[in-house]
C-alpha cells in the first residue's frame, strides 16, 4: 500500500534553494520586461497612428492566441534553426515576456483609456512634451487604476513560468520531475513545488502590495488596494 | 488702459478653425496689449472655448495667424512648448493631476518642465496659495477639495508659471453658485494686478468691474468689441442685444 511520505524528498533538498531562486528571477525579469512591452504596446494600440495601432493590435492578437508552450518551442528551436542560439532560461524568459506583454497590453490600454481628456490637456497647456507628459502625469495614473489587475496577471506570470522545464531550466519544476524520477516519491514532489508555487506567488503578490503602497502611497485614486 | 501703446502680445489675424465642413472660427481678429483684460461673451457653440485653445495650440487653424509674443503659434510644431509655458490655463473642468497634493499640482510643472529648483518653486507655490486664499489647503488632495477650491489651485498652478498671458475657458460655469464668488475675487485680484487675461465667461458683473474690453462672438465671428461698460448698457448690434438682454434678465 501506497504510503505518503515528504521525508523520503530530503535527499534532493539540496538544488533546490537554487531552482527557487531561479524561478524567482525568471518571473521577476518577465514580469518587469512584460510591463515595459505592456506601457509600449499600450501606447500603440491608443495611437493616432493607423500603422501603429495596428502593429499593437496584431501583437495582441497573435501572441494571446498561441499556447505559452508554443511560443517557448518556436523561440528555443525555432530560432536555434535560422542559426540565433538562445539558451533555455533566456528563450523562455523572452517566451514568457511576449505572451504575458500581450496581456499587459491589454490592461495598460483599459488604465489609458480611463484617463480623461483634460489631463492631457492641462499637461500639454502647461507645456509638457509628449515624454513628460506621460511620466508625470498620465502612467502614475494609469498604475494606480490597473493596479489590481495587474496582481492577477503578475500570479499568471509566476505560475506559467513552470513551462521553462519543458526546454530544461533549472527550475522548481525541473526539481520535481527530477526529485520524482529519482526516488519514485512522484506524488511528494508535485504536493511539495504545488506548495513553493503558492508560496512563491504570493510572495511576489505581497512584493507587488508592499511596493504600491510604498510607491502610491500618497493620493486617494483610483482602485488602490 | 485699452489705449496702452505697448506692442500686442497676441495677435490673431484672420483665424480660421474648422472641423471637418464645419466651420467654427470664421475669420477672428484680435489684438491683446499687455496688462489688458479681456472678456469673451456669446451664446454656446460660437468659438469662444476653440479660440483659446488654438492660442495655445492644443487645437491646430486651418487658416490666418496667431503670434504670440511675436512668434507664430504652430500646433505641431517643435516651439509649442515654449510659448505653452508661457500662457497659463484655467479649464472649466479645472483639470488637476488627482494623484498630486495641491501644493504637488502647482510645483510639478515649474520644478520639471522648466527646471527650477524645488525649493524655490515651494517657496512661490506657498505663496501662490496665500494669494488665492488657500494656504491652510496646500497639502489636500483633488478630491478633497470643493470645486471652487480646486479651481483656485488651478488659477495658482498655472501661475506658477510666471506665465505672460492667462487664459481662463469659463472658470466658474461647473461651480456651485456660493463658491463662484471665491474664484472671481481671485481673478479680479489677477485683473488689477495687471495681468493679461483673455476670459471666456458668462460672469457679466466680472466684465463689468475688471475687463477693458468685451467682446461678443457669434456664429465664429466677433460681432462686437468695446469697452464693458458701453456695450453692458448700450449692445450695438442685434446678436449682442438679444444675448446680453437674455442673460442679464435672470
Amino acid at each position: 500500500m501506497y504510503e505518503f511520505n515528504l521525508a523520503g524528498l530530503l535527499p534532493y533538498t539540496g538544488p533546490l534553494p537554487g531552482a527557487v531562486l531561479s524561478t524567482l528571477w525568471l518571473s521577476a525579469l518577465a514580469i518587469l520586461l512584460s510591463i515595459l512591452v505592456g506601457m509600449l504596446g499600450a501606447l500603440c494600440r491608443v495611437s493616432a497612428s493607423l500603422i501603429l495601432r495596428f502593429a499593437g493590435a496584431a501583437y495582441v492578437e497573435v501572441l494571446r492566441n498561441i499556447p505559452l508552450l508554443v511560443v517557448i518551442y518556436l523561440i528555443f528551436f525555432g530560432l536555434a534553426q535560422v542559426g540565433l542560439r538562445v539558451d533555455g532560461f533566456n528563450s523562455a524568459l523572452i517566451a514568457l515576456t511576449l505572451n504575458a506583454g500581450a496581456y499587459m497590453t491589454e490592461i495598460f490600454r483599459g488604465g489609458l483609456l480611463a484617463i480623461p481628456r483634460g489631463q492631457y490637456e492641462a499637461a500639454r497647456s502647461q507645456g509638457m512634451t509628449g515624454l513628460q507628459l506621460y511620466r508625470y502625469v498620465v502612467f502614475p495614473q494609469v498604475f494606480r487604476i490597473i493596479y489590481a489587475p495587474l496582481g492577477n496577471l503578475i500570479i499568471g506570470i509566476v505560475i506559467s513560468s513552470s513551462l521553462a522545464s519543458v526546454i530544461g531550466v533549472e527550475e522548481v519544476t525541473t526539481w520535481m520531475r527530477r526529485a520524482g524520477d529519482e526516488t519514485f516519491r512522484y506524488m511528494e514532489a508535485f504536493f511539495a513545488v504545488g506548495v513553493i508555487y503558492v508560496l512563491l506567488a504570493q510572495a511576489i503578490n505581497i512584493g507587488r502590495i508592499v511596493t504600491g503602497n510604498w510607491l502610491l502611497s500618497k493620493a486617494p485614486v483610483g482602485a488602490r488596494r | 488702459m485699452s489705449t496702452d501703446p505697448a506692442p500686442p502680445v497676441l495677435k490673431i489675424a484672420g483665424l480660421v478653425k474648422r472641423y471637418g465642413p464645419h466651420i467654427v472660427i470664421d475669420g477672428v481678429d484680435l489684438d491683446v496689449v499687455p496688462g489688458q483684460v479681456v472678456v469673451i461673451v456669446g451664446p454656446s457653440g460660437t468659438g469662444k472655448s476653440t479660440l483659446l485653445r488654438c492660442v495655445n495650440g492644443l487645437e491646430d487653424i486651418q487658416g490666418g495667424s496667431i503670434l504670440f509674443e511675436e512668434q507664430p503659434v504652430l500646433s505641431r510644431s517643435r516651439t509649442i512648448h515654449a510659448i505653452r509655458r508661457r500662457i497659463g490655463m484655467i479649464f472649466q473642468s479645472f483639470n488637476l493631476y488627482p494623484h498630486l497634493s495641491a501644493l504637488e499640482n502647482v510645483m510639478l510643472a515649474p520644478v520639471k518642465v522648466l527646471g527650477e529648483p524645488a525649493k524655490e518653486v515651494e517657496e512661490r507655490a506657498r505663496g501662490l496659495f496665500r494669494k488665492v486664499r488657500l494656504e491652510h489647503r496646500a497639502h489636500a488632495f483633488p478630491s478633497q477639495l470643493s470645486g471652487g477650491e480646486q479651481q483656485r489651485v488651478a488659477i495658482a498652478r498655472a501661475l506658477a508659471m510666471n506665465p505672460h498671458l492667462l487664459m481662463f475657458d469659463e472658470p466658474t460655469s461647473a461651480l456651485d453658485p456660493e463658491t463662484v464668488g471665491d474664484v472671481l475675487t481671485v481673478m479680479e485680484d489677477l485683473a488689477t494686478e495687471g495681468r493679461t487675461m483673455l476670459v471666456v465667461t458668462h460672469e457679466i458683473g466680472f466684465a463689468r468691474h475688471v475687463g477693458h474690453r468685451m467682446i461678443f462672438m457669434d456664429g465664429g465671428k466677433i460681432v462686437e468689441d468695446r469697452p464693458p461698460a458701453d456695450m453692458i448698457t448700450d449692445p450695438q448690434n442685434a446678436r449682442t442685444k438679444q444675448f446680453l438682454g437674455s442673460i442679464l434678465q435672470h
